[in-house]
């Protein structure tokens, strides 16, 4: 199963082509050094057999030709050099005198080169010795060979030729079996992978990817996949939850207007009670589809880029804005609402999200800030960037609720009997992160603080 | 109860006033796929006192709009064939100006709703209330009309001074914030129209969403005190779930 996967991976077939190419360029250079080597030593054995013709030639020069014969008798005597090969023929090319017992036929153009098989000059012997040979006709007729058994010359490059087989086979093994160890081994690490993938496909976010321990790419690789399925299943219970509440709050109202429906639907029809039914019901239908917008902004502030919509908008002005927007509903619950702004403080960002973002931390700070109590609204620019703050002077949040209120539909149990759907702090946490802009909630001693601190232009 | 029938008073009484101020019947064009908003569509803004056309997709729409003169046209985002917003591009392509007010049910966090906002048109999003719609509506119809320079606003025993920017009512200053008097200008300007809460903060405040909080409702709450408290009768009148409407008795 793996081998045949290691042998269909690409990484393997591009191995096969590399070999392939190094190969082609190994053989070629190889090649070459056999065939300048065998050239060489061939070479080296034509001087001598040329040299030692002209000696002979030389012999029959001075002492004609019977001096010739001599020589050649001298040469050919047992106890002298074995690879010598002689034979001095008359015009007919019948021998006279030398080692070879007849006149190879092949030999016909005086000057030239020839390689002759053990069969052409020795009948009885088996394949070799080869005879390298040349022959002159001599001013008189006859004619002069002289060779040499090259067995020597043969045996030498037939050892090249075995040491290079020897040496380019063995890199084709070597190379192919080093590709399938670490195609082998790719193959592996992404099987696991694979393998993870199919089982969270059928069963669900929980299964993650093994790692091995080595710290190498692939177990980063691993690392990274790993904490992305965490975040992802981080999101599902998100959604799941966020679902779960939708259909809880959604049912309330539903119900609630199903009810009145009912009841109107079955009862005589009376023009004042009908009107009043028609108007609750309305101002709830207005309930769920205030949720619903609610719910939706949230989610494209979320997802949608609106980053290219930003301005250099001044915080300060947003706080007194929302400040004075608020005074009215301050008044009502005599809440004392004020603002301590610096004159300036810009950062680059969307004011309507950020206006929607403060005018929710202080709709909050109001409302649960507790009756005749004191907001204040505060916005300041210091070393990290500037901070826009909404303290109250309530009974705050307890610590361990504080990581919580940014959920969607997340309510304290005190303040399930106001007003509200739970979805503010979740809207001023995806304006803030939109803006790149930390949340955070201190204890105001008493009452609570949020802060939004945003990063320095410089820094964003 | 008595909320209920604020807001029965309100709607009612806007409607005749319409035919009592004879505008005479404006040219509408719908441009609406689903049949049965359509009717609604269609019936409301004719007993609103508009000729309205229908038209059920892009195409269709198109045409009608090149062969007619419409005050308004009311497009839905996602006709069968057209993009509503494409719609719209191919008007303004043609030269034709009719303000545009897109219905959709897609959310108004969007760049391109802004644009629209600025270029003179207008969004609403659905499920919507007809009373808003008829406000945006006129809004539009009334941006092509000419605004006259006023220096002083009436309604009822109501003044409002324009350059010196006060407020009497029975000859009696009414003492209000320089954002109260902007909320209230907009409302007696709008006089006998609905103002949904959205257009307040829009044109008062310059923010370019539906808050979901109820705080609008409270600031113009203070700004109703201050105008009609110890007076014979109210002006400003709240139309539940909607927003307001400024109106003397007839």
């Amino acid at each position: 199963m793996l081998l045949a996967k290691t042998l269909r991976s690409s990484t393997f077939k591009l191995a096969l082509i590399w070999i392939g190419i190094f190969g082609a360029l190994v053989l070629a250079l190889l090649g070459y050094v056999y065939w300048s080597t065998a050239a060489y030593v061939r070479e080296k054995a034509d001087r001598a057999i040329a040299a030692e013709e002209m000696i002979l030639r030389n012999v029959y020069d001075s002492a004609g030709r019977d001096g010739l014969i001599a020589a050649i008798k001298d040469r050919v005597a047992p106890g002298r050099s074995e690879s010598g090969v002689y034979l001095l023929a008359d015009p007919s090319f019948a021998p006279v005198a030398g080692n070879l017992e007849a006149w190879p036929a092949a030999l016909k153009e005086s000057g030239a080169w020839y390689d002759l098989g053990a069969r052409e000059w020795k009948p009885d012997a088996a394949d070799r010795p080869v005879l390298r040979a040349t022959f002159d006709t001599l001013p008189d007729g006859y004619h002069l060979l002289v060779g040499k058994n090259a067995d020597n010359l043969d045996a030498f490059t037939r050892k090249i030729e075995v040491a290079l087989l020897l040496g380019v086979s063995l890199m084709f093994v070597l190379a192919g079996v080093a590709s399938v160890s670490v195609t082998r081994r790719t193959v592996g690490r992404i099987e696991a992978i694979n393998a993870t993938s199919r089982s969270i496909m059928q069963s669900g976010l929980g299964k993650r990817i093994p790692l091995r321990g080595t710290r190498d790419e692939w177990d980063q690789l691993a690392e990274n996949l790993n904490s992305m399925l965490d975040r992802v299943e981080a999101l599902m219970a998100e959604v799941k939850q966020v679902s779960d509440n939708v259909a809880h709050d959604l049912r309330t109202p539903l119900t609630r207007m199903r009810g009145r429906l009912e009841k109107a639907y079955d009862r005589p029809h009376n023009s004042n009670y009908d009107h009043a039914l028609i108007g609750d019901t309305m101002a709830d239908l207005d309930a769920v589809l205030r949720m619903f917008s609610s719910l939706t902004r949230i989610s494209q502030i979320e997802t949608g880029d609106r980053t290219s919509a930003f301005r250099t908008v001044n915080l300060a002005e947003i706080a007194s804005e929302v400040v004075e927007l608020f005074d009215a509903a301050a008044e009502d619950k005599r809440v004392h609402l004020d603002a301590v702004v610096d004159r300036r403080v810009v950062v680059t960002g969307d004011r309507d999200l950020l206006f929607d973002a403060v005018a929710n931390l202080v709709d909050n700070a109001i409302k649960y800030g507790g009756e005749a109590g004191r907001v204040t609204v505060e916005v300041a620019r210091n070393d990290d960037g500037a901070v826009i703050a909404v303290a109250d002077d309530g009974p705050g949040i307890p610590d361990d609720e504080c990581q919580h209120v940014f959920k969607r539909f997340y309510r304290l149990e005190r303040s399930r009997h106001t007003p509200g759907n739970g979805l503010g702090l979740s809207l001023v946490a995806a304006v803030a992160r939109l803006h790149g802009a930390r949340i955070e909630m201190v204890d105001n001693r008493p009452g609570l603080k949020c802060l939004l601190r945003f990063p320095s232009p410089a820094m964003s | 109860m008595l909320r209920s029938h604020t807001f029965e008073c309100a709607l009612h009484i806007d409607w005749e006033r319409y035919e009592i101020m004879g505008e005479g019947r404006r040219r509408l064009l719908v441009i609406e796929d689903d049949p049965e908003t359509a009717e609604q569509l269609v019936d409301f803004l004719s007993t609103s006192g508009y000729q309205v056309d229908l038209a059920a997709d892009g195409n269709e729409g198109l045409s009608r709009g090149r062969s007619a003169d419409y005050a308004v046209m009311t497009i839905d985002r996602m006709l069968p064939d057209i993009d509503g917003l494409a719609v719209i591009r191919r008007f303004r392509d043609d030269g034709i100006v009719t303000p545009a007010l897109i219905i959709s049910a897609l959310g108004e966090i969007d760049d391109r709703v802004r644009g629209l906002r600025a270029g003179g048109d207008d969004y609403l999003v659905k499920p919507f209330a007809f009373a808003e719609l008829l406000a945006r509506v006129e809004a539009l119809a009334r941006r092509s009309a000419t605004v006259v320079k006023e220096t002083v606003l009436r309604v009822g025993d109501l003044e409002l001074d324009l350059v010196a920017r006060t407020a009497t009512r029975g000859g009696r200053k009414i003492e209000l914030l320089p954002r109260e008097f902007q909320v209230l200008e907009y409302l007696v300007r709008n006089d006998g129209r609905v103002v949904p809460r959205a257009m307040l903060l829009q044109h008062v405040w310059d923010l370019h969403f539906d808050p979901t909080t109820n705080i609008i409702d409270v600031y113009v709450g203070r700004v109703r005190r201050k105008v009609d408290s110890q007076q014979a009768y109210p002006l400003i009148h709240t139309i539940r779930g909607i927003g307001f409407c400024v109106r003397a008795p007839s």
